[in-house]
C-alpha cells in the first residue's frame, strides 16, 4: 500500500513537474543549429557544474567578507574597510596573498601525503555541491540518494585531516588531525541520524523530494515544526563536522597553534581555508534544505498565483518564482550563517572531552529517540509525517 | 524507576538550562551589533592626549642646575647628567644631558622632583624608530617641542572618552561645541568668585545693620 501510495506521488510529482528546465531548453536550441540531442548533452553538462564550482567560491568569498564584518561588529570593530567599499574585495586580497606565498614543505614531512591532505579535505566538500538544489530542475544531479551520498562523502574529509596532520611531521599538527577525525567521526552519526528522520518523512533521499514535501502549505509545512529537536541536533552536528566555534578543538590556537593547519602556507593553507567555508556554507545550505523548506517560499507559490490570478505555468511567471526560489535559498542559507558567526562570538571552546560526551552521551541518544519517536508518529499519524 | 525517571527530568532540565544560558549570550552578541564602533583611524585620525599625559620628557638645558636630583628619583637612575665644576665662578656648569626613552617607564618622578622645573612631560608617544639606541635622546633632541596633533593638517583630531559630552561614546561627528560632561575648571572657578562675591556682599549688608 505504502509503494504504491509512493509510485503514485511520484508520477503526481513528474506531471507537476514545475520550473524552468534549463537542460532541455539549451538542448533544444542546439538542436536548432543542427547539432544532435547527444552531442548538445555533453557540450551542456560541464555548464552547471562549472557554474556551480563558481558558486560556491564566490558564496565562499561573501561568507569571509560576512564573517569578519559580522565578528567587527559583534566586538565594536570597523573591520574591513579599505579593500574595495565597505571591504568587499578583503577576501579576494586574502586569496591572491596566499596565491603568491612560497610553498614549504617541512623537511622531515611525508611530501605525498602532506601535498594530497588538503585535496582529500576540499574535494568532497566540492562534490557535495551535485546534491544541492536551487529550484525543481536547478540542481546539478537529482540523485536518489542525494542525503546519503552527502552524508558519505563528508566522512572522506577526516582522513584528509589525519593525513596532513600525520605527515606535517609537528606534534600539534598531529593532535589536531587526531581531534578532527575523532570530532566528525563522533558527530556524524547525529548528524545521519538525524537527516534519516527527515528522509522517513519524505520517503526518499532526494534532497528533491524532500523540499517537495514541504512544499505544501507554505512556512507551515517546514521540517522545522515536525522535526525541531532534529533541527537542533542538526545544527550542532553540522557545527562540529565544520569545526567551527564553540567546536573547532582541532585548529584550537591557544593549545595547538593551528592544529593540522600549523605547517601548510600558500596555495595549500588556502585550500583549507576555503574547504572550511565551503564547508560551512555547504551546512547551511543543507540545514535550509532539510529544515526550513528548501526554495519554497514561507506563502506557497500556488496560493500566490491564485491570489493574483496568473498561471503558475506562464515562462514570465516560471522565471520569476525560479530567481525567487534562488533568493529564498541564499536568504536561509546566510541566516543560518550569521547564526553560525554569531554563535562564534558567544559561545567558549568546549574541551575535547565535553565534545565527545555531548556527541556520545547527549546527542546520539536524542537523535536515536527523536528517530524512534518520528517513525511512531510516521506510523500514528501518517498524513501529518508523510505515511 | 522512579529514581530513573528523576536523572532524566534533571538532565533535561540541565540541558534546557544550558540552551538558555547560550540564548542569552547570543541576545547580548547580538545587542552588540547595533553599538557603534568606537575606532580611530590612527595614521588619519589621532586623540588628543590628555593635560596629564605622560609621553615624552622635554628638557630646557639653561634652566638646569645639574643637581642631579632626577636621576636619584629614577627608578633606574636612567638621566645622564655629564656635569664639572668651574672653578672661577664655583658653579656647576652642565656639559651634556641625556634619557634612554628606549628604558624609561615615562614614571614621570624626575618632572615632580625637579627643583627649577626643567624637566617636563609632553604629549609625545610616537617614539618607534629602526634601532633602539635612536631612542638615547641628547640635550638638543630633548629641547624639541613636539607637534601638535590639532595643528597637523594631515590628522583629524580627535578626542579622548573624558572630554566627551556626556552619554557619547564616540568622538566621530561631534557637533560644533559640543562640551565634555561636567563642569569645566574655569566655570568652577567662577561659580566660586560669584559665591564669595554674594557672601562678601552679604556680609557688608549685616554690617551696615
Amino acid at each position: 500500500m505504502g509503494r504504491v501510495l509512493v509510485r503514485n506521488l511520484h508520477i503526481l510529482s513528474v506531471d507537476m513537474e514545475s520550473g524552468i528546465d534549463l537542460q532541455g531548453s539549451v538542448i533544444q536550441i542546439l538542436g536548432g543549429f543542427g547539432i544532435p540531442a547527444g552531442l548538445a548533452k555533453v557540450i551542456w553538462m560541464p555548464v552547471p557544474m562549472l557554474l556551480m564550482l563558481v558558486a560556491a567560491t564566490v558564496g565562499v568569498l561573501v561568507t569571509v567578507w560576512l564573517e569578519r564584518k559580522i565578528s567587527a561588529a559583534a566586538q565594536q570593530r570597523v573591520g574591513p574597510e579599505f579593500a574595495g567599499p565597505l571591504g568587499t574585495l578583503q577576501p579576494v586580497a586574502d586569496g591572491l596573498k596566499l596565491l603568491f606565498k612560497e610553498d614549504i614543505i617541512p623537511t622531515r614531512a611525508d611530501p605525498w601525503l602532506f601535498t594530497i591532505g588538503p585535496a582529500i579535505v576540499v574535494i568532497p566538500v566540492f562534490l557535495s555541491y551535485l546534491i544541492v538544489p536551487f529550484g525543481q530542475n536547478l540542481v546539478i544531479t537529482d540523485l536518489s540518494i542525494g542525503a546519503f551520498l552527502w552524508i558519505a562523502l563528508s566522512s572522506i574529509t577526516p582522513i584528509g585531516l589525519l593525513m596532513s596532520g600525520y605527515s606535517s611531521n609537528n606534534k600539534y599538527a598531529l593532535i589536531g588531525g587526531l581531534r578532527a577525525a575523532a570530532q566528525s567521526i563522533s558527530y556524524e552519526i547525529p548528524l545521519a541520524l538525524s537527516v534519516l528522520a527527515i528522509v522517513l518523512m519524505s520517503n526518499s533521499l532526494s534532497t528533491i523530494d524532500i523540499v517537495n514535501q514541504q512544499a505544501d502549505y507554505g512556512i507551515l509545512s517546514w521540517n522545522l515544526w515536525r522535526q525541531p529537536v532534529g533541527f537542533i541536533i542538526f545544527w550542532v552536528a553540522a557545527l562540529a563536522e565544520t569545526e567551527r566555534l564553540p567546536f573547532d578543538l582541532p585548529e584550537a590556537e591557544e593549545e595547538l597553534v593551528a592544529g593540522y593547519q600549523t605547517e601548510y602556507t600558500g596555495m595549500k593553507f588556502a585550500l583549507f581555508y576555503l574547504g572550511s567555508y565551503v564547508n560551512l556554507v555547504l551546512s547551511a545550505l543543507l540545514v535550509s534544505v532539510f529544515y526550513l523548506g528548501g526554495w519554497s517560499l514561507p506563502i506557497p507559490v500556488e496560493t500566490l498565483t491564485q491570489w493574483l490570478g496568473v498561471s503558475e505555468f506562464s515562462p514570465v511567471v516560471q522565471v520569476i518564482t525560479g530567481s525567487l526560489g534562488i533568493t529564498m535559498v541564499l536568504l536561509k542559507t546566510y541566516l543560518f550563517v550569521f547564526l553560525a558567526v554569531l554563535l562564534r562570538w558567544t559561545t567558549p571552546r568546549v574541551r575535547i572531552d565535553q565534545l565527545l560526551n555531548l556527541g556520545w552521551k547527549f546527542l546520539l541518544p536524542v537523535s536515536l529517540a527523536n528517530l524512534l519517536i518520528t517513525a511512531a508518529l510516521k506510523l500514528a499519524f501518517p498524513v501529518a509525517f508523510g505515511g | 524507576m522512579l529514581k530513573f525517571l528523576k536523572q532524566v527530568s534533571d538532565y533535561a532540565k540541565d540541558s534546557f538550562q544550558a540552551a538558555k544560558y547560550i540564548g542569552q549570550g547570543l541576545a547580548v552578541t547580538f545587542d552588540h551589533m547595533g553599538r557603534r564602533p568606537v575606532t580611530v583611524q590612527y595614521p588619519y585620525e589621532k586623540l588628543i592626549p590628555s593635560e596629564r599625559y605622560r609621553g615624552r620628557i622635554h628638557f630646557e638645558f639653561d634652566k638646569c642646575i645639574s643637581c642631579e636630583v632626577c636621576v636619584r628619583v629614577c627608578p633606574i637612575n636612567l638621566p645622564v647628567v655629564d656635569w664639572e665644576f668651574n672653578r672661577e665662578q664655583k658653579k656647576k656648569k652642565l656639559n651634556h644631558y641625556s634619557i634612554d626613552f628606549g628604558v624609561c617607564i615615562f614614571c614621570g618622578n624626575c618632572v615632580e622632583y625637579c627643583p627649577t622645573n626643567c624637566l617636563s612631560m609632553t604629549e609625545e608617544y610616537e617614539l618607534s624608530a629602526y634601532d633602539r639606541h635612536e631612542l638615547n635622546y641628547d640635550n638638543v633632541a630633548l629641547g624639541r617641542l613636539p607637534e601638535k596633533v590639532t595643528l597637523d593638517p594631515m590628522v583629524q583630531p580627535m578626542r579622548e572618552l573624558a572630554y566627551l559630552p556626556k552619554g557619547v561614546t564616540s568622538p566621530h561627528d561631534l557637533p560644533k561645541g559640543s562640551q565634555r560632561a561636567g563642569r569645566r575648571p574655569e566655570e568652577i572657578l567662577e561659580e566660586i568668585e560669584a559665591e564669595k562675591a554674594k557672601r562678601e556682599t552679604a556680609s557688608a549688608e549685616s554690617e551696615k545693620n
